[in-house]
């Protein structure tokens, strides 16, 4: 009798059906993707017509690249990982395709005006080597198991990357928040491989915990206080969450670990009772927070009057936001087209507020298909996970889609005034380099954790039928 | 470019990355109705390996009616129930399926109340039996423990430590 992870077994191979099954999925996977490149190349296309009117050979330095890059991952995840998931690359290629178009047309605009901080070269050259890094994962991670052996690590390694932007000489200060390392010239954000790290510790942490988290009275409706003691982990990394929020001076990261952290223990215990004392706990933090730090309170007051003449004309005030919300209405329902609108005049239009960039020019319905890709994506992510039969693998590939899904909601929340706007990067958009590695990479481990996910959830169809 | 050819860029824009999305969905769909389709195949494909049509009743079990279906060309999927994995499905063929907490069950019950090597499913005249490998804390089918291996019936639930499951077509 095979087990699970013996379902290479030879007798697989006369199986009709797979041989099927396996070049289905891939080829379905290569021909949407060759919907997604042919997809960029409209938009470039139509930027550079509607921009500077004529098409020049920089449209390959933007479009080859991805484009190239995204068909190469296609063969090596037919060499590597025929069985994995054929949805997620090609709509990671999609978004990050028009994050890529909205940059460079945000750069034409900066050109027209006499600027010259440019982002869309740079773009290119992170998505490559964040491609490349998803690229290496699906090749020589053999079995994202093998990271389970690496969980107190990982969570050395996210705690030092958390907390390595308070050093004093490489830490640096954007707009507030000090979220930020600084090594000649480069600045790189790395808590966006934090997220990683520590979703890869809060998943190992968990699949050992989940007996004394969830043993009283998990049958009893559910609805049973956990005792004192079972809060302690929570209670943890919500002083280290608020910790970040008080060192760091930034709400959306503080509040996407903990989210992170909560939902995983939801997902390991089925316990609701810890999503809502959760939920509470950070409200307050976060409450008591607003009332003693001045940049909670400032950026909440933004969040709740971004119109009042005071907050808009002060620094660090709502500018931003009401610039946001202007472009958005004047984007209306189809939007103003890809380089028919004026996206450039919010400041950080091409990171924090890409998303409002693109509200203007696609218009509400571009904006509804930008929201269910990563709806798309991130069900995808969720099904892996459901479908996985070991427990490490679900909170792991659940923890990894849910850090997308928490962090769009954040961002989008905070440029839409939902929440209150805090400094994260919209996933695979957004223009910055920490940012794509980190999303890539959650991209890569889905990838490879779906390979896997797929011959767990139909053990009988794949190992055993073989002989039947 | 004219006004009109802006408008129709533009709408077309839209246009193509709805068409991006609606295959992605389409895609999903036909996985499902994919799926559905081996199923159907597997089902017509079953007779042919039947081994006996009759379907005996095995003893303990006197109230195996008649004119119940066999469950073995029936079943398809072992579905949980209640337990940890609650939703998660197994698909059946003819082989037998080990249930316990070694990891080299087909079925893995990771729970205290279960033994390592707990019980298995058995195909025995074109019938599934469950039989319990003398297990410490037992098996149950339909309420009652199992003591000589007893037929499991579609949709009728069989307990495993805090796991229960049921056989579907």
């Amino acid at each position: 009798m095979t087990n699970l992870f013996g379902t290479t077994a030879p007798n697989a191979a006369n199986l009709p059906r797979i041989m099927r099954v396996v070049p289905r999925s891939r080829n379905l996977e290569g021909a949407l993707l060759l919907l997604a490149v042919g997809l960029n190349a409209f938009q470039l296309a139509q930027i550079q017509l509607s921009t500077i009117e004529v098409l020049t050979p920089e449209f390959f330095l933007y479009w080859l690249p991805l484009s190239f890059l995204a068909l190469v991952l296609h063969a090596i995840l037919r060499l590597r990982a025929s069985e994995a998931d054929p949805l997620i690359l090609p709509i990671a290629v999609v978004l990050n395709g028009l994050g890529l178009s909205m940059i460079y047309r945000l750069d034409l605009a900066t050109i027209a005006n006499g600027g010259s901080e440019l982002f869309g070269f740079k773009q290119v050259i992170w998505t490559s080597l964040a491609m490349a890094a998803a690229a290496a994962i699906v090749i020589y991670v053999p079995s994202h198991l093998f990271l389970r052996r690496y969980v107190y690590l990982s969570m050395l390694i996210g705690a030092v990357l958390l907390l390595s932007p308070m050093l004093p000489v490489i830490g640096k200060t954007i707009n507030g928040a000090r979220l930020w390392l600084s090594i000649g010239g480069l600045t790189f954000q790395p808590g966006e491989l934090a997220k990683i790290a520590l979703t890869i510790f809060f998943a190992g942490y968990l699949v050992n915990r989940r007996e004394s988290l969830a043993v009283v009275g998990r049958k009893i409706l559910g609805i049973r206080i956990p005792r004192a003691r079972e809060l302690g982990p929570i209670v943890m990394i919500w002083a280290a969450s608020l910790l970040v929020l008080i060192l760091q001076r930034d709400l959306g990261t503080s509040l996407l670990y903990f989210g992170i952290f909560i939902v995983l223990i939801y997902v390991a215990t089925g316990r609701s009772i810890y999503v809502i004392v959760g939920m509470g706990m950070f409200l307050t933090g976060a409450l008591v927070a607003s009332r003693l730090m001045d940049y909670v309170s400032g950026r909440i007051d933004s969040w709740l009057n971004p119109f009042s003449q005071q907050n808009y004309d002060a620094v660090g005030g709502s500018y931003q936001l009401a610039q946001g919300i202007f472009g958005m209405a004047h984007g209306g329902i189809q939007g103003t087209g890809l380089g028919g609108g004026i996206p450039q005049l919010v400041p950080l239009a091409e990171s924090d507020f890409i998303f409002a960039s693109l509200a203007e020019e696609l218009g509400l319905v571009g904006v509804f298909a930008i929201l269910t890709l990563y709806l798309l994506l991130v069900a995808r992510g969720i099904r892996i996970g459901f479908s996985h039969p070991d427990d490490f693998s679900k909170l792991l590939a659940t923890g990894l889609a849910f850090s997308i899904a928490l962090q769009c909601f954040i961002v989008i929340g905070g440029v839409t005034r939902v929440v209150p706007l805090t400094g994260l990067t919209t996933p695979l958009l957004a223009a910055g380099g920490s940012s794509l590695i980190a999303n890539w990479i959650i991209i890569g481990l889905l990838l490879r954790i779906s390979d896997s996910a797929r011959l767990g959830s139909s053990t009988g169809e794949n190992s055993r039928g073989g002989a039947a | 470019m004219s006004e009109l050819a802006l408008f129709i860029v533009r709408m077309s824009l839209l246009a193509v990355l709805w068409i991006f999305i609606f295959s992605i969905i389409s895609v999903i769909r036909a996985d499902l109705f994919g799926q559905k389709v081996l199923t159907r195949v597997a089902e017509a494909n079953a007779p042919q390996v039947v081994s006996s049509p009759i379907a005996p009743s095995a003893p303990g079990q006197p109230s195996v009616p008649l004119v119940s279906e066999p469950t073995g060309s029936n079943a398809t999927k072992l579905v949980i129930t209640e337990g940890d994995r609650t939703g998660h499905q197994i698909k059946l063929d003819r082989r037998e399926l080990t249930i316990g907490r070694s990891d080299d069950s087909d079925l893995v019950v990771d729970d205290e109340y279960a033994s390592t090597h707990h019980a298995k499913l058995v195909l025995i005249n074109n019938d599934w039996l469950i039989q319990d490998l003398n297990s410490t804390n037992g098996t149950y089918l339909d309420g009652g423990r199992v003591g000589t291996p007893a037929v499991v019936k579609l949709n009728t639930s069989v307990r495993v430590g805090k796991t229960v499951f049921e056989l579907r077509a």
